[in-house]
């Protein structure tokens, strides 16, 4: 018995070691391995706002753009307005990682992303004039696809294109729903950048909040990482190459569904969501500057090989996908395998983050009770 | 033997730990549907994975789910009360084992334990002290039953807590603290003892303390000196598994059951200071004093019925987690009999799975993509798991078919890391998951786990 005695005696000095541990303040020691509310400062402060930031500038810049075009509609002015949405669309790469929060209250993805737009029915809501932009059956006909459809159309020439918004039946309504959209587009972006900022609803303190830097569903963590790997795989690998190449829609490659299917600059789009997620990857600002992120976390957990084996892969993908030309859609047309390939490239990815890395830092991405079995 | 059988004694403890578990019940049930998961997991999703045998149970539509949970959440009340008690434990068992066979997807070991419990009070009169049912009808109280209707639940308690720590007798757990290792540190931002989690030793310390704790707990808790202690040490540690680990209602409802362990005075203390707070029960407890001293006795028909079902019961208890020795290969790897064995909190496992697609008639190869398919949470559960993988196969075949693609070939890329192990192929992708047949057989179609996989934490 005085055995099991002893054992239980060290049992409850646990127990009471834990206890009294609780006397004691909180403070940062610098046992701790890894800082991970610094990491979720860097995210939050150099990664996460500057790229809202750049996109509300951005989407700034369209919306004059588009208001100098309606003013004065000219080939010159539709050159300008192109210009800014291409650079809102790139700068929409770097901020479409982060769909939690805010942005995911706001649907900000749905409403300013969802390709292939549907032509028929936006040449129907400019015929009738009577849309509301924000309903469930409008998104496919609304954000950037929409706006990309409408100011480069399909296989128009530029003065074509001018003549639908001044000469053509209902060019008024189509300028209108241009204007909508871009307005539209617009209110969502101020709608999550406002809620983010301390001056607005203050989000950044409640992904900063100490009650969230765990590592659970709801933690800051948690949300970050599941946003970021749902992203990569639904709308990055999938949507932007997955779908389009064939490998996810029933082996039949379908060059419409590309994202800037009338811009042609789909190739280009995806090059710069990767380039963003390795950024996030690594905790890196849009200035290259590194700060603490989940590289630096594998590594202090002790997995730094698997940090590079992430780093590596995700660099064999931006090759792949630098293989690649604009217009997407052409190029799965004439010349399918390459685009393959890079989709092949960009699932290894998928493998690493989605089990290897949640495993090791003990992410949970479930939101229920769990026993680990 | 007889004493520990048929001997009377107070009913106390058994009724005491019938109210306990009915009230934690109506917390659980009242817990699950505030937190939505009667529709996250029973409404929203398209496809369940069903157990074996058990294909026939189907969630029952918007309604039917609700009205099922109130169901169980009215018959968990009626236990607590003891009210209607026979008939509330019936339903609850019921209910409750209904919604768990749904989709095992949502299969925990704390909820399998529920249901065994729920099955031994449908067996028990568990009702006649202490309950609402002895003061509708005086005539039913007793002041004792027979020692066996206490003790089985004893039996129960004990045998999850030493088989959960006999699982925890392997190499991973001992001697490298996995998962422990993993999943400490990721709780370094807790308050009171998070500083200590980073560090390794820690996780030693918990995963040998832990496998003490289980393999020794029900004796400790069942010897009078040590008890106290051994109480205190059952709080201490459910209450460290509930802080670090996302667990749900599972440390309360062990915290509450092991009191069951404890003396007739101390149940009767309990219930006495509860009745004093509720002046009807006094009055009532003095009108049946008469025949509250009668004994229980069970007649000759259902004696031998009951001693039936509770050896075949305490049988199957015994032997239904060792039926993974019957398979060939690691079991945490193959999860041939893993699941009610009470193994619990043991590996870190997660993995990504991909299904492609061949249509022989038109030469298309495509992949599948899950999450139109399955919810979030399915599709990690799935992943590391080789009948699930199967059943999603079947699944997808089903709906080929549906359209039209009569005899397609769906194969199952699972890359899969178990206890920080590099991720590997956890089936074989070469094999024809629609040619394979369910089953508890060997599925030979799983990838033979490698004992030398490096691990990213020590590269070796």
């Amino acid at each position: 018995m005085k055995k099991f005695n002893h054992i239980l005696f060290f049992v409850l000095l646990l127990g009471s070691v834990t206890l009294l541990s609780s006397c004691k303040s909180n403070t940062d020691s610098e046992d701790s391995n890894f800082d991970r509310p610094k990491m979720l400062k860097n995210y939050s402060e150099n990664v996460i706002l500057p790229a809202y930031n750049m996109l509300q500038d951005s989407v700034d810049q369209l919306n004059s753009s588009a208001t100098t075009f309606s003013n004065t509609p000219n080939t010159q002015n539709l050159e300008v307005l192109q210009q800014s949405l291409k650079g809102a669309r790139l700068a929409w790469q770097n901020a479409s990682l982060f769909e939690f929060g805010p942005a995911e209250m706001q649907l900000l993805r749905t409403s300013l992303n969802t390709y292939p737009t549907d032509t028929t029915k936006i040449n129907d809501n400019i015929n009738s004039g009577n849309y509301s932009l924000g309903s469930l059956d409008n998104q496919d006909a609304v954000g950037f696809p929409a706006v990309g459809f409408l100011v480069y159309g399909d296989n128009k020439t530029d003065s074509e294109i001018v003549s639908q918004f001044t000469n053509e039946t209902n060019a008024q309504n189509r300028m209108d729903y241009l204007l909508d959209n871009i307005a539209f587009i617009k209110e969502n972006v101020d709608a999550v950048v406002t809620k983010w900022k301390a001056d607005g609803d203050n989000y950044a303190s409640t992904f900063l909040s100490e009650e969230n830097s765990g590592t659970d569903i709801g933690s800051s963590m948690g949300m970050l990482i599941n946003a970021m790997v749902l992203h990569y795989e639904r709308f990055l690998r999938d949507g932007k190459i997955g779908i389009p190449s064939g490998v996810r829609s029933a082996g039949i490659p379908r060059p419409s569904t590309t994202e800037a299917l009338y811009g042609g600059y789909s190739v280009e789009l995806a090059i710069e969501n990767m380039q963003a997620f390795k950024r996030l990857y690594l905790g890196i600002d849009l200035n290259s500057n590194d700060g603490l992120g989940l590289q630096e976390n594998l590594d202090a957990v002790g997995t730094a090989t698997l940090a590079d084996e992430i780093e590596t892969n995700i660099d064999q993908s931006l090759d792949k996908l630098n293989a690649l030309n604009d217009p997407l859609s052409q190029q799965v047309d004439s010349n399918n395998d390459p685009v393959v390939e890079a989709f092949q490239a960009m699932q290894k990815v998928v493998t690493l983050v989605k089990a290897d890395m949640t495993s090791a830092l003990g992410i949970t991405i479930t939101y229920q009770d769990n026993d680990g079995d | 033997m007889e004493k520990y059988l048929t001997q009377q004694t107070s009913i106390a403890p058994l009724a005491v730990f019938r109210a306990l578990f009915g009230f934690i019940m109506l917390v659980s049930v009242i817990r699950f549907v505030a937190n939505g998961w009667v529709y996250d997991l029973y409404i929203k999703p398209d496809y369940f994975f069903t157990f074996y045998g058990f294909d026939w149970v189907a969630p029952l539509g918007e309604f039917g789910m609700y009205a099922l949970f109130f169901v169980m959440g009215l018959a968990a009340l009626g236990i607590m009360l003891g009210s209607f008690y026979r008939l509330a434990a019936v339903l609850f068992f019921l209910s409750f084992t209904y919604v768990e066979l749904i989709d095992k997807t949502n299969y925990l070991n704390h909820y399998y334990f529920v249901s065994i419990i729920s099955f031994l009070l449908t067996l028990v009169p568990a009702h006649r002290s202490f309950s609402i049912d002895t003061i509708r009808k005086p005539s039913l109280k007793r002041e004792t039953v027979p020692a066996w209707m206490v003790n089985i639940f004893k039996l129960q308690l004990g045998i999850v807590y030493f088989y959960a720590g006999a699982a925890k007798l392997n190499p991973d757990w001992l001697f490298n603290a996995m998962p422990l290792k993993i999943w400490l540190p990721a709780n370094s931002h807790l308050p009171v003892i998070g500083e200590l989690l980073n560090y390794e030793i820690s996780a030693y310390i918990f995963s040998w303390a832990g496998t003490v704790y289980d393999l020794t707990i029900a004796f400790f808790l069942l010897y009078r000196p040590t008890r106290i202690w051994a109480y205190i040490s059952v709080i201490v540690f459910h209450m460290l598994t509930y802080f670090l680990f996302q667990i749900g209602m599972f440390p309360f409802i062990m915290i509450l059951s092991t009191l069951i362990f404890f003396s007739p005075e101390f149940h009767k203390n309990i219930i006495q200071k509860v009745q004093k707070l509720g002046t009807f029960f006094k009055l009532n407890q003095k009108e049946a004093g008469a025949q509250s001293s009668k004994k229980i006795t069970l007649s000759k028909k259902t004696h031998p019925i009951l001693a039936g079902i509770l050896i075949l019961h305490f049988i199957l208890q015994l032997l239904v987690p060792l039926r993974f020795t019957l398979y060939p290969g690691n079991l945490f790897w193959t999860e041939q009999g893993y699941r009610f064995s009470w193994r619990v909190m043991l590996m870190e496992k997660a993995g990504h799975a991909t299904f492609h697609v061949h249509n022989p008639k038109t030469g298309k190869n495509w992949q599948v993509s899950n999450w139109k398919h399955l919810s979030p949470y399915q599709e990690k559960m799935m992943a590391t798991q080789p009948d699930m993988i199967l059943q999603f196969a079947h699944h997808l075949e089903k709906k080929y078919k549906q359209k039209g693609m009569d005899d397609v070939e769906i194969r199952a890329e699972s890359f899969v890391t178990l206890n920080g192990r590099r991720s590997t192929l956890l089936v074989d992708p070469d094999v024809d998951l629609t040619e394979i047949e369910r089953g508890f057989t060997h599925k030979d179609w799983i990838t033979p786990y490698n004992e030398n996989q490096t691990n990213w934490f020590t590269n070796n």
